[in-house]
């Protein structure tokens, strides 16, 4: 570390009480920035952890969600026999026919009716949504009024627990197993026997058809195929894009927000920082009028100004960063609109966050340190050397 | 106030640093006025709802529809005196982004019900004669530049409602004298929709109008037994209970917005504490001569504290400015997204008597520094 550098990070501690309350405030600047992208990294990531490369969502053309489809009963086996389709042992195609309709629970948080998602499956629906595993009970008996519950629904909505009955529909179920889905989205939701389903919400045909490709690469293939039966008025999707679209617009309106409220509140940080760093020149001017004439050019002493500006605001992106970190894996929810049901997420801090937050200090540090540095740079040598 | 002119003669001695600071905090009032007034925005539906009319769904949820014969029942409830109805159309104008409601209202009842939409004599009746015609609220007007006599094609969003398009004309344009009803959603006539669904006589919720607030309970409890172990079951609410389950949709907002407003006071006194003090400090010699000629230390204290106060509010009053011009339904729109938003009477106080606060704070641990100083200490000091 150079002698200029040096000094630098040593006077900035030399004024603790300045620099700590500067650092406070771009602190609390990171934590607001780290926290709110968070929520949008929760949603798109709980939302596209619904999707496996392997599997394609059938729905009818220019359905921009499940709950508006429509997938006539007729239309299975057609869709079923496709050769891209998947078969398993048995050789019968693997693939999940679906509704998908919403009730209303009351949350447990605030009692307030909430829209819980309710996914009538087939029997293979748990073949081709690998990643579901069951925490407590066990998988519901085909053709009897029994549900599985999603892990995050449990927590968030009231009487779901495992052995509960629950009533919708006309009718009561039982809670007989509660799965996890590795934070995806179905965690959030309540799946029982699509052919009991049907009949309990008055709907006589399907919404979706979920199927898993023999390989992905197949999928345009299975599209051109879908797309080329004129017996068929449907459009399949790759189900990682399908649930990437349905986050898009709830995560863009966090992002926006998010970036909106922290550039202002940076603007106010910022401002904070130059009186800071000000100061800093104006109490050094000898110092600085000392260095001038051992020969240490303006351009150092800019650089050297605003390395510690830089510093001193990266001091307190980390304690922002700390301050963020306890709502990782906090769960909470938000009604995603496009499919009009409640997903409950939980707020993620990635590390690419994180590095974001201090990269945002960072700026936030040498825009606001560089005018003060250019002043300091610019203090004529003699003058400096004659204050006080 | 003799001292004024000393407070102030103290604030210019870096006017850079007054400035930085007063803008400081005008930017933390801004976003402090503009957070308030979102929360308000989504949170005055429910508080200007009516305590005569409430509102039936199914059971099962808003999604699930019921026919219209329920609504002869509900009808010869005691106690009820209007009755009206309505479905959600959920169609798409040009793309899915452009969002934003559409209500297939019974055009007569639903404008009886809801007085505040506002037409004129003429308006209400171009709308109701027009079976085809709809009504659209002024902020959506203004979004998509509506005008009246223009035609909306709708696409279809909700298979129920076939699969051709959709033709309306604007006969209206509304304005909406209550935040019961907002001004960015598009009605109209029911039977229009009805003639195309695949199933016919289908409706998204009645809304009733109760003679006596009091009786609420009791008649939400009648419309509700009356189609108990129907497939119809219904649940009847008021409509604030309504509209807030709306709001409540969208998460715990007000823990959000309101750890955010918490984080922009916090930084705003870190920035505006750190500026007083450094004002104090630079001025040690000052107050300890000062001190020397026999001011007091709570005139020092008041001094110190008055020119934290003096920048606070000027920053408060610059912040809640903006925010009144920015933070406005003219400048900002979601889209219909979220409802409109701007800055009202109360959020204008609040905000001011935040930006007091903040002064109040700032001022106090360097007014306390400078009152307690030590003259001869401080006299010593060079610099």
């Amino acid at each position: 570390m150079g002698l200029i550098t040096n000094y630098n990070l040593r006077s900035m501690v030399v004024r603790k009480g300045t620099a700590a309350m500067t650092a406070g405030g771009i602190a609390m600047v990171v934590a607001v920035f780290v926290m709110t992208l968070a929520i949008a990294q929760g949603f798109r990531s709980t939302l596209v952890a619904s999707g496996s490369p392997d599997n394609a969502i059938i729905l009818r053309k220019s359905s921009t969600a499940e709950t508006t489809s429509a997938v006539m009963r007729p239309d299975l086996p057609i869709v079923e026999s496709m050769p891209q389709v998947a078969r398993g042992p048995d050789g019968r195609p693997l693939s999940s026919a679906e509704l998908l309709t919403i009730i209303a629970l009351p949350r447990v948080t605030d009692s307030q009716p909430a829209n819980v998602p309710v996914r009538g499956v087939g029997p293979r629906a748990f073949d081709v949504r690998e990643t579901l595993t069951f925490a407590e009970g066990r998988r519901f008996a085909p053709g009897t009024r029994e549900i599985n519950v999603g892990r995050l629904a449990v927590g968030r909505f009231q009487g779901l627990a495992l052995g509960s009955d629950v009533r919708f529909g006309s009718t009561t179920w039982k809670v007989v197993g509660v799965f996890t889905a590795n934070d995806a989205a179905f965690e959030s939701e309540i799946w029982g026997d699509i052919d009991l389903m049907m009949p309990a919400f008055q709907r006589n045909g399907y919404q979706s058809v979920t199927v898993k490709l023999a390989d992905r690469s197949m999928f345009d293939s299975f599209e051109a195929a879908i797309k080329g039966d004129p017996r068929l008025y449907l459009q399949p999707k790759r189900e990682q894009d399908y649930y990437a679209e349905q986050s898009q617009a709830m995560t863009t309106v966090i992002r926006v927000f998010g970036t909106f409220v922290t550039l202002i509140l940076s603007i106010g940080a910022m401002f904070g920082a130059m009186n800071t760093m000000y100061a800093a020149v104006a109490y050094r001017t000898r110092e600085i009028g000392t260095l001038r004439a051992l020969g240490f050019s303006q351009f150092r002493i800019v650089t050297a100004f605003l390395t510690e500006s830089i510093a001193l605001a990266l001091v307190g992106g980390v304690i922002g960063c700390i301050l963020a970190l306890p709502v990782h894996g906090l769960s909470t929810g938000t009604t995603n609109f496009s499919s009009f049901t409640e997903v409950a997420f939980k707020f993620r801090i990635t590390p690419a966050l994180m590095v974001g937050g201090l990269v945002f200090s960072a700026v936030m540090g040498a825009v606001g340190g560089l005018l003060p540095a250019i002043r300091a740079a610019r203090i004529p040598v003699a003058r400096a050397l004659r204050e006080i | 106030m003799k001292f004024l002119g000393l407070v102030l003669k103290s604030a210019k001695r870096s006017k850079r640093r007054t400035l930085l600071t007063v803008m400081s905090v005008a930017i933390a009032v801004f976003l402090f006025a503009a957070l308030r007034a979102v929360l308000d925005g989504f949170n005055a539906g429910a508080e200007a709802a009516s305590s005569t009319r409430v509102v039936t769904i199914r059971s099962t949820s808003l999604m699930f529809q019921m026919p219209i014969s329920h609504l002869e029942t509900i009808k010869n409830i005691p106690g009820v005196q209007d009755v009206t109805y309505a479905s959600w159309f959920g169609g798409i104008y040009k793309d899915p982004k452009n969002f934003f409601g559409q209500f297939a209202v019974d055009p007569e009842g639903y404008l009886r019900m809801y007085p505040e939409i506002q037409l004129t004599p003429d308006e209400r009746k171009a709308f109701l004669d027009d079976r085809t015609g709809c009504i659209i609220g002024d902020g959506l007007a203004r979004i998509y530049g509506f005008k009246v006599g223009d035609k909306i094609t709708l696409q279809v969003g909700i298979p129920l409602y076939g699969q051709r398009d959709y033709d309306f004309t604007v006969r209206a344009i509304y304005r909406s004298g209550g935040a019961a009803v907002d001004n960015q959603s598009m009605m109209f006539h029911w039977k229009y929709a009805d003639e195309r669904s695949m199933l016919k006589g289908q409706i998204g919720w009645y809304v009733t109008q109760i003679a006596n607030p009091d009786q609420a309970p009791q008649i939400m409890r009648a419309i509700d037994e009356k189609f108990a172990n129907s497939p119809y079951e219904t649940k009847t609410d008021t409509e604030r209970a309504f509209q807030t389950s709306f709001v409540s949709m969208f998460g715990n907002l007000s823990l959000l917005l309101g750890s955010i407003a918490l984080a922009v006071v916090i930084t705003t006194l870190f920035v505006a504490a750190n500026t007083m003090a450094m004002s104090v400090r630079e001025r040690t010699t000052e107050i300890a001569v000062m001190r020397t000629l026999g001011f007091p230390s709570a005139t020092i204290f008041l001094l110190v504290a008055g020119e934290g106060l003096l920048m606070a509010t000027v920053g408060g009053i610059l912040g809640i400015a903006a925010a009144r011009t920015i933070v406005n339904p003219r400048f900002l729109n979601a889209g219909g997204f979220i409802p409109e938003i701007g800055v009202n009477n109360t959020n204008v106080l609040v905000a001011l008597a935040l930006s007091v606060g903040i002064g109040l704070l700032a001022g106090l641990i360097p007014a306390t520094m400078a009152s307690r100083l030590k003259i001869v200490d401080a006299l010593r000091r060079v610099a």
